[in-house]
C-alpha cells in the first residue's frame, strides 16, 4: 500500500530530485498532500482524482497520503500531477509497483491527458543522474532530450504513461523544440556610416566588453546595439544547456543556439530585472541574458536602485535572490550594452543644435550612472548624429563577415582561458606588449590622467583589438585604438 | 572716493547713478540727497549707503575684493564717456587692452568648441581675454584661457562674491589664480538680476580693443556688446555660420553690417595682430613632426571611407595623446 515516484523541483535553476511518496491506508475517503506544496500543487488532488477515473482506473476509496520529500524545498506548479497519479495507482495496486521506477513530471487534464510543465530539462538531468527513464509530456520531452545520456519518453495521457512505465508501449513521438526568442534578422549592412560605432560593436563583441553608446536622439545607438546579437559566436554545448536551464526555470523552455539578447524597458521592476517573485524566485532579465547580451536602452532613465543592483552580478557572473525561506543563486554572466543620451534633452555636445539643459540638470542626469557602474564600461563611444553623406553612402559590411572575425578573436581568448573583459590586473600585468605600446601607454597615463581602472580598461580593450588582429604581443596601434574608445562623457 | 564707494553700495542701475550724479553735481551730494530722502531708493539701499566707507573697505579687504576708481583704470576703459566710477575687482585688472570673446549662452557644440579654442589661442599669444563668465560661449572662452594658463578677465552682472551660474565659481577662481580678474561694478551680495547684464557689457567691450562674436542668435546680450563696442570705437569680429541656422543669425548680420569675419584660431590671431601688433609671446604653433592637416575638420566616418577605421581611430588617438587634436561630436578639431 505504499509506492514512490521520482519527480523534480527547481531550486533557482538547479534541478533537485523530489520523492513523491504515496501511502494508502484505512478505508476512508480522504486525500492529504504534505511537503511544502503551493496552491497549484494542492489543487493536484482534484485533477489527479478525475484523471485517474477518466483513464479507466478506480480511485481508491481509502485514505490517500502524498508526501513530497524533501519537505524543506518549496514545490510550485502543477508539474507533480503525473507522478502523484502514478504513485496512487501503484500504491493502490491498480498497476505493478515497477511503474514507480521513473522520473515523471507533468500536469494532468481532467480527462487524463498530460500537459507540459516547467522543468522538463531538469527532469532530464535528474533522470540521467538517477539512471531512470523519464516520462514527460511531448513538449517537455523535447527539452529533456537535450541532456546527453538521458532516457526520455513522451506521453500524451495518463494511461499511456502507465504503459510506458511498464514497458508495454514505446510512448508518443517527441515534439521538436522551438527556438528561444532572438532578435535575428537585423543585419549590420543596414547601418550606413557610423564607422566608429560599428568598430566599437565588433571590439566589444570580440572581448565581451561592456559597451556604452551615447549620443543625441536619432543617432543610431539602438540600431547599432541590437545588431550585436548577429555578430556573436553561437553558444557551445555546455553554454546551451546553461541557457536552456535558466529559461526553463523562468517557464520559457526552448532551444538556445545563439546567445540570448534581452532589452528590458526602463520601467521594469527590480524583481523583473534582477530576479524574484513570490514563492520560489524566478530568474530576472539579467539571468535570461546569461551567456548573452543585456541591452539597456536609455540607461539614464533607469531607476538608480536598478543600476546599482547590476553592479554585483556584473562583477561576479551570478546573483543571489532571497525570498521567504529560500535563497537561490541564478547565473547572470551577461555582457552589458547600454545606450544613453548625453543629457535630458539629448543635444549636449551636438555641433549644430544647442542643448537646452542647465548644467546642474546634466550633472544630475549623469550622476545617475553612478561612477562605479560607469566604471564597468570598457568601451564608451560617442555616436554623433549621422551626416547627410553617411546616409547616402555605400552599405557597410554585413554581420556575417564581422561575426567571423569576432569568432576568431574569441577562439584566441578561449585558449587564454577567459574573455578579455574578465582579465584582472594580475593577468593584465602578465600580458606582453611591444616597447612602442608601452611608450604610448605611459604618454596616455599622463595626458589623459588615467586612473588605475582606466589603465586596466585600456589594456583589456587593446588586448581584444590585438586578438582581432591576431597579434601577440599587442602593439602600439592597438593601444592607440583602445584609447580612442575611452570616450569621457 | 568714500562717497563713490558708499554710492556703489546702493546698487542702482549705472545709467540712473550717472544721471543723478550729473543732476546733483557730485557723488557726495547724491549721497546726501539719499540720506535726506530726497531721492527715492528702497530702505535697504538707504541703509547700505549709510555704512561708512572705512567699514566697507575692511569688509572688502577681508573678502579679498579690491576697488578700482575711474582715475586708476587703464586708459582704454577710463576714457569712455560712460565708464564706471568704481569697479570691484578680484585679482588685477589687465593693464593692456584685450580681446573680448562673447556669444550665446545657449551655444551649440560648434560655438563652445570655437570659443574654447579662441580663448586658448589668444591667451597663448599673450593678449588678455575678456568675457562674461556666463554659460555657453563665455564659459568656454574662459576655459580655453585657463587651459593655456593665460590672463583673462570676467565681467559679472552680479556682486563679486555672487557666482552666476553657480557651477562657474571654480572657473572664476581659476581665472583669478592665473593673474586674471573678476570685475563688476555691483557691490558684494548683488543678485544677478536680468537688468544688470546689459550695462556690464559696456565694461566687457571697454576692457577690450576687439570684440569677437562667436555665436549669437538674432537677439541677445552678445549683440548688445557688439553694438556697444562699435559705439566705443572698438573693432568687431564675428564667426560666420550657416545662413539659415538661427544660432548664427546674429553673427552673420553683424558681418553683413561690416564686422570682420574670422575663421579658425590661427586666422583670428592674424587679424588681432593687425590691430594690436604682433603678439608678445612667441606663438605656440604646432611644432611637431606629426602632420594633422589631413584629419583636421573631418569626421571619423569620412576618414573611415579612405582608410580602415581601426587605423583612423589609432591615428587620431595618437594625435590626441600628443595634445594636437581633439574629437568633438565625431569631428577632429585642432587643439587640446
Amino acid at each position: 500500500m505504499f509506492a514512490t515516484v521520482t519527480s523534480v523541483a527547481l531550486v533557482g535553476v538547479e534541478p533537485r530530485p523530489v520523492r513523491v511518496e504515496v501511502h494508502i491506508g484505512a478505508p476512508k475517503d480522504r486525500f492529504a498532500l504534505v511537503g511544502l506544496p503551493d496552491t497549484a500543487v494542492r489543487e493536484a488532488k482534484d485533477r489527479v482524482r478525475s484523471a485517474i477515473v477518466q483513464s479507466g482506473f478506480p480511485f481508491p476509496n481509502r485514505t490517500v497520503t502524498v508526501n513530497l520529500a524533501p519537505a524543506d524545498i518549496p514545490k510550485a506548479g502543477s508539474a507533480y500531477d503525473l507522478p502523484i497519479a502514478l504513485g496512487v495507482l501503484a500504491a493502490a495496486g491498480s498497476v505493478p509497483p515497477t511503474v514507480g521506477s521513473v522520473v515523471a513530471l507533468g500536469e494532468l487534464a481532467l480527462d487524463g491527458s498530460v500537459r507540459s510543465a516547467r522543468g522538463g530539462l531538469g527532469a532530464g538531468l535528474v533522470a540521467r543522474d538517477a539512471g531512470l527513464p523519464c516520462v514527460l509530456s511531448v513538449q517537455s520531452a523535447g527539452e529533456a532530450r537535450r541532456v546527453p545520456g538521458a532516457e526520455v519518453r513522451a506521453v500524451r495521457s495518463l494511461s499511456e504513461a502507465v504503459g510506458v512505465a511498464q514497458g508495454t508501449t514505446p510512448g508518443a513521438p517527441i515534439k521538436e523544440q522551438t527556438d528561444l526568442p532572438h532578435p535575428g534578422g537585423a543585419d549590420l549592412s543596414e547601418v550606413r556610416g557610423q564607422a566608429v560605432g560599428r568598430r566599437a560593436l565588433e571590439v566589444a563583441a570580440a572581448g565581451r566588453h561592456p559597451l556604452l553608446l551615447w549620443g543625441p536622439p536619432g543617432s543610431g545607438k539602438t540600431m547599432l546595439a541590437v545588431r550585436m546579437a548577429g555578430i556573436l559566436p553561437p553558444l557551445g554545448d555546455e553554454e546551451r544547456l546553461e541557457v536552456a536551464q535558466v529559461w526553463d526555470a523562468a517557464g520559457r523552455a526552448g532551444r538556445a543556439e545563439t546567445p540570448p539578447f534581452r532589452s528590458p524597458h526602463h520601467s521594469a521592476t527590480v524583481p523583473a530585472i534582477i530576479g524574484g517573485g513570490s514563492g520560489m524566485p524566478v530568474p530576472g532579465e539579467i539571468s535570461l541574458a546569461h551567456r548573452g547580451v543585456l541591452f539597456l536602452d536609455e540607461l539614464g532613465e533607469f531607476p538608480v536602485n536598478i543600476l546599482n543592483a547590476l553592479r554585483q552580478p556584473l562583477e561576479s557572473g551570478w546573483v543571489i535572490v532571497s525570498r521567504k525561506g529560500v535563497s537561490v543563486r541564478f547565473p547572470s554572466s551577461f555582457q552589458l550594452v547600454a545606450a544613453t543620451n548625453p543629457c535630458p534633452c539629448g543635444y549636449a555636445g551636438d555641433r549644430l543644435r544647442p542643448c537646452s539643459c542647465s548644467v546642474p540638470s546634466i550633472e544630475r542626469y549623469r550622476r545617475r550612472l553612478s561612477g562605479p557602474l560607469l566604471d564597468r564600461f570598457d568601451l564608451r563611444v560617442a555616436i554623433p548624429r549621422p551626416q547627410r553623406e553617411d546616409l547616402v553612402g555605400p552599405p557597410g559590411e554585413g554581420s556575417k563577415v564581422v561575426a567571423d572575425r569576432v569568432a576568431a578573436a574569441r577562439a584566441i581568448q578561449d585558449e587564454r582561458g577567459m574573455p578579455n573583459s574578465r582579465l584582472g590586473r594580475g593577468e593584465l600585468d602578465g600580458l606582453r606588449w611591444t616597447s612602442g605600446a608601452r611608450c604610448l601607454l605611459e604618454t596616455a597615463i599622463e595626458r589623459f590622467a588615467l586612473t588605475g581602472r582606466g589603465f586596466d580598461r585600456i589594456r583589456r580593450v587593446a588586448r581584444t583589438i590585438a586578438d582581432l588582429d591576431g597579434a601577440d604581443p599587442a602593439d602600439e596601434p592597438h593601444i592607440a585604438e583602445a584609447l580612442s574608445f575611452r570616450g569621457e562623457w | 572716493m568714500n562717497a563713490r564707494l558708499q554710492l556703489a553700495y546702493v546698487g542702482m542701475h549705472p545709467d540712473r547713478r550717472a544721471e543723478l550724479v550729473e543732476r546733483h553735481g557730485s557723488p557726495e551730494s547724491v549721497l546726501d540727497a539719499i540720506e535726506r530722502g530726497r531721492i527715492e531708493v528702497p530702505d535697504r539701499a538707504r541703509r547700505a549707503a549709510a555704512v561708512p566707507a572705512d567699514e566697507r573697505l575692511d569688509q572688502l579687504a577681508s573678502a579679498g575684493v579690491g576697488i578700482c576708481l575711474r582715475e586708476n583704470m587703464p586708459d582704454h576703459l577710463a576714457e569712455l564717456p560712460d565708464a564706471p566710477d568704481l569697479l570691484f575687482v578680484r585679482g588685477a585688472l589687465p593693464a593692456e587692452p584685450g580681446v573680448a570673446v562673447v556669444g550665446s549662452r545657449r551655444a551649440t557644440g560648434y560655438g563652445t568648441s570655437l570659443a574654447r579654442r579662441y580663448g586658448t589661442a589668444l591667451a597663448s599669444a599673450g593678449w588678455p581675454v575678456v568675457s562674461g563668465l556666463a554659460r555657453g560661449v563665455d564659459g568656454a572662452a574662459h576655459r580655453g584661457v585657463v587651459a593655456a594658463h593665460g590672463c583673462g578677465a570676467a565681467v559679472l552682472g552680479s556682486g563679486p562674491d555672487v557666482w552666476y551660474p553657480k557651477e562657474h565659481e571654480e572657473l572664476g577662481r581659476a581665472l583669478v589664480a592665473n593673474n586674471g580678474a573678476i570685475v563688476t561694478e555691483y557691490p558684494p551680495g548683488t543678485p544677478p538680476n536680468g537688468w544688470r547684464f546689459p550695462p556690464r557689457n559696456r565694461i566687457i567691450s571697454g576692457l577690450s580693443r576687439i570684440v569677437v562674436v562667436v555665436e549669437a542668435a538674432r537677439t541677445g546680450g552678445a549683440l548688445i556688446t557688439a553694438r556697444k563696442a562699435l559705439a566705443q570705437g572698438r573693432d568687431v569680429f564675428a564667426v560666420p555660420g550657416d545662413v539659415d541656422r538661427p544660432t548664427s543669425e546674429g553673427c552673420n548680420r553683424v558681418i553683413r553690417d561690416g564686422a570682420l569675419p574670422v575663421l579658425d584660431p590661427d586666422d583670428l590671431i592674424e587679424a588681432v595682430s593687425v590691430v594690436l601688433g604682433p603678439p608678445e609671446s612667441a606663438l605656440t604653433r604646432e611644432s611637431s613632426d606629426e602632420k594633422i592637416d589631413d584629419v583636421v575638420g573631418r569626421t571619423i566616418d569620412e576618414l573611415a571611407l579612405e582608410h580602415p577605421v581601426s587605423e583612423v581611430l589609432a591615428r587620431v588617438a595618437r594625435l590626441e595623446a600628443l595634445g594636437l587634436v581633439r574629437r568633438e561630436g565625431g569631428r577632429v578639431v585642432k587643439g587640446r
